[in-house]
């Protein structure tokens, strides 16, 4: 049986979450493998929650917000952009970079979303499992 | 003594076969029962009908439930719902978890039931372990100041603030030039047949009788503190130096020195540093430009009444209102010079200086004639400034400027029937009632003619001639001309930058202010309390801009009209025990909602509930986790991620 990838996808009540929402109504399918926790603003995902997903059964995870200058905080994305890029330097150490990805999403992007997480999928089952525990 | 654990009742909906039929619910049922502190799972047909309710709130009492987590659909469908029903049950609301399986599992994963099965369980297993540590969270209350400050003096913001005060609420509206009206008196015809000036007319009669507005001309909004109910506005007024003794003997203006640009008849003729705005304008005294004015005081020694003091000061003062109407309206696309040849010749201008040219009141008296000759031949350029025609064009279409070149080529055929005119265009959008005027343009014979690629235009020996492509034709043409008219579409008002700075709300990317959601929240911004009128959201005419500052007003009226209103309470908190007042915070906050303050001698951080909005940026880059945010706490969504693997009891 073929590797299937369990992603985490942290998505924006306003933008990125609504974008998911769309894909639903719009009935636009995508691999079964994300789950989905929401929260107010891509801002709230601390690096320690990345990294306690990866090291809790998720293979990959998505963090989505709104595009830049759309937040619906103002602006909480640029916290989010300067956050990840901290963070990627991190996950390089550690080998985990190609796992971690950032995409905006706007409300109406639910097209791109089940497009893109399709491809993340893709792209994190070629990476095959990950094999961390907390021991 | 035994602290008792959560009890947890999970409801699982079929939502008719939504759900059902691509999920097994029996199955996630069973599953939900076996997961840590929960005493009850249960299914049914649709969850949000009455009967569906009705299990949650007989559960409460009955099985003594604590948290409720409902598997349906989104949460911004049906969680308002769900939380009236725990409120209604006895339960706080916030002690509910919605799970998506219908936008997130059964409605993308129709062919794989299997897998949308599991993934409902693993995202229920995810809420449970959430839902185990929500908290109970008060809506926070705030008296409402019953005043409403409108940012804009042209039609739709007059409009907001007359319907308002007619209502019976005050109103501060703070314009930035000397008098009201905006753009609207400029148009000499409107749709439908008035006169800008004909249309503002009654609503600067009453605006000016009204008991319940007070008008800040020359002013402008320096900074906004504060949220929905109580907006703490600092507003900056700049010198007019003219008072009301003005009797606009206009003496004044034949001794000045000083000749600009006249902007209302955008830049036709030329205006002095004391100038009455335009004639019949509200108020209709004369202002000083302090921009240009050099202070030479001539005009204070002409003038009679004594109305002019050069000595005048700006002067800053503060308001308090309740809710803010954002109607600041837009600019002209301005042509940079040399496109069209616009600004190397005389010959070549904007559609809106046509416009003056044909107004009664306008430098011309309405007779066409441009540099003291009246053209024979005129051609319309469309999409100057739109449709990505040029590098510089906008990318949108303004809908406006197709109409109002034809209205005005009809004008000219009317008054001069031996003028030829042209039409040269991509798409023409003359849209809904107003296609008549297109089909009025063809039987007055005005010529259409279509491009995809810019039409050049070329100045020879002080002629103009355009070459275009026209592609119905599939022909290279070249047309000799008297006058080009460029169609210019609308763009983001000068300023808008800095104010959606200031009011903390966005700009999309045409740079006009954002609505919170285009069709079903159209007037009002995603910062609660702060409602957008008029073009300020991007391109409208006369008319649509009056509906939008109608419905701006009827929201602001919703707001101020309450005695408090509710904040949602998902704002940060502080742990002062764990807070070491490295302000880590403070630098992050979009809002300004945090400061340090010294207290016992430790440097504490501070958030103002009122002013947090509850993004929770704060609490992700803490590093002693003392702040927190409200439902979105670190250990209640470490919670969920934890529970990504199967936590079984």
């Amino acid at each position: 049986m073929s590797f299937e990838p369990k992603i985490l996808v942290f998505a924006c009540n306003w933008c990125s979450y609504n974008a998911m929402d769309l894909a639903g109504t719009s009935r636009i399918q995508y691999p079964p493998n994300v789950r989905v926790i929401r929260v107010m603003c891509s801002s709230r995902v601390s690096p320690e929650m990345v990294l306690l997903a990866l090291s809790n059964g998720a293979d990959g995870v998505l963090i989505t917000g709104c595009h830049p200058g759309d937040c619906h905080y103002v602006s909480g994305n640029y916290a989010t952009l300067r956050r990840f890029k901290l963070l990627k330097k991190l996950l390089k150490e550690l080998g985990l970079e190609k796992r971690v990805e950032l995409e905006w999403f706007s409300a109406s992007e639910g097209e791109k979303f089940a497009k893109y997480i399709t491809e993340f999928v893709e792209r994190i089952r070629r990476l095959g499992p990950l094999e961390l525990s907390e021991e | 003594m035994k602290i008792p654990g959560p009890r947890i009742g999970v409801y699982v909906c079929h939502c008719g076969l939504n759900i059902a039929g691509v999920i097994n619910v029996k199955e996630v049922v069973e599953y939900a029962k076996k997961l840590p502190n929960v005493v009850v799972s249960r299914d049914y047909v649709f969850m949000c009908s009455a009967p569906g309710q009705n299990l949650i709130k007989e559960d409460i009492e009955k099985e003594k439930l604590d948290r409720v987590v409902v598997a349906a659909c989104s949460p911004s469908m049906h969680e308002p719902t769900f939380r009236a029903a725990l409120e209604d049950g006895g339960l706080n609301p916030y002690l509910l978890e919605m799970v998506n399986i219908r936008e997130h599992s059964s409605w993308v994963h129709s062919k794989e039931k299997e897998a949308a099965t599991e993934k409902a369980k693993d995202l229920i297993r995810m809420a449970v372990m959430r839902a185990s540590l929500l908290e109970p969270l008060e809506k926070i209350k705030t008296p409402v100041e019953n005043k409403v400050l409108v940012i804009g003096g042209g039609i739709s913001g007059l409009r907001a603030a007359l319907d308002l005060a007619e209502r019976g609420f005050f109103v501060h509206l703070v314009e930035r030039s000397p008098v009201l009206g905006g753009k609207t008196p400029r148009i000499s015809l409107v749709r439908g047949g008035k006169s800008g000036r004909e249309i503002l007319a009654p609503i600067l009669e009453k605006i000016s009788s009204s008991e319940k507005i007070r008008l800040h001309l020359n002013s402008e909004v320096k900074s906004v503190d504060g949220s929905i109910g109580s907006f703490k506005v600092k507003v900056l007024k700049r010198p007019r130096f003219v008072n009301e003794r003005c009797n606009l003997c206009g003496k004044c203006e034949e001794v000045c020195p000083i000749e600009v640009e006249n902007e209302f008849e955008f830049g036709l003729n030329k205006r002095k540093a004391i100038f009455l705005p335009y004639k019949g304008s509200y108020p209709e005294i004369y202002a000083i430009d302090q921009e240009v004015c050099t202070k030479c005081g001539e005009c204070v020694k002409v003038c009679e009444p004594g109305a002019i003091n050069l000595e005048e000061a700006e002067e800053e003062f503060n308001l308090e209102v309740g809710a803010i109407i954002v109607a600041a309206g837009h600019d002209y696309y301005e042509p940079p010079k040399g496109e069209y040849s616009y600004g190397l010749s005389s010959k070549v201008i904007t559609t809106l200086q046509l416009e003056r040219l044909l107004s009664d009141d306008g430098p011309t008296g309405g007779e066409l004639i441009v540099d003291g000759e009246r053209p024979e031949s005129v051609a319309f350029i469309h999409c100057v400034g739109s449709l990505g025609t040029t590098p510089s064009s906008k990318e949108y279409c303004s809908r406006m400027c197709c109409y109002a070149s034809l209205k005005n080529a009809l004008r000219i055929k009317k008054k001069y029937p031996k003028t030829k005119v042209f039409v040269l265009h991509k798409d023409i959008r003359t849209y809904g009632l107003d296609e008549d005027i297109y089909w009025d343009s063809l039987e007055e014979f005005v010529r259409f003619l279509r491009f995809e690629d810019p039409p050049l235009v070329r100045v020879k020996d002080g002629k103009l001639e355009i070459e275009v492509f026209e592609v119905n034709l599939q022909e290279r043409l070249l047309i000799p001309v008297d006058l080009v008219v460029l169609s210019v579409g609308m763009v983001s008002p000068r300023g808008l930058d800095e104010l959606s700075s200031i009011l903390k709300i966005s700009c999309g990317p045409e740079a006009f202010l954002k609505e919170a959601h285009l069709k079903l929240r159209p007037v009002e911004s995603l910062s609660d309390g702060i409602f957008l009128a008029g073009s300020v959201t991007g391109p409208k005419d006369v008319i649509e801009s009056i509906i939008s500052g109608s419905a701006a007003a009827s929201k602001a009226a919703g707001v101020v009209s309450k005695e408090e209103v509710e904040v949602e309470p998902i704002v940060a908190e502080v742990n002062e025990d764990l807070c070491s007042g490295c302000g880590i915070c403070v630098s992050l906050c979009p809002y300004g909602a945090i400061s340090i303050k010294e207290k016992e001698g430790k440097r504490l951080a501070e958030v103002d509930p009122m002013k947090c909005k509850g993004c929770g940026s704060c609490a992700a880059s803490c590093p002693s986790g003392a702040m927190q945010q409200k439902h979105f706490k670190d250990r209640q969504i470490m919670a969920e991620i934890v529970s990504l693997r199967e936590v079984m009891v």
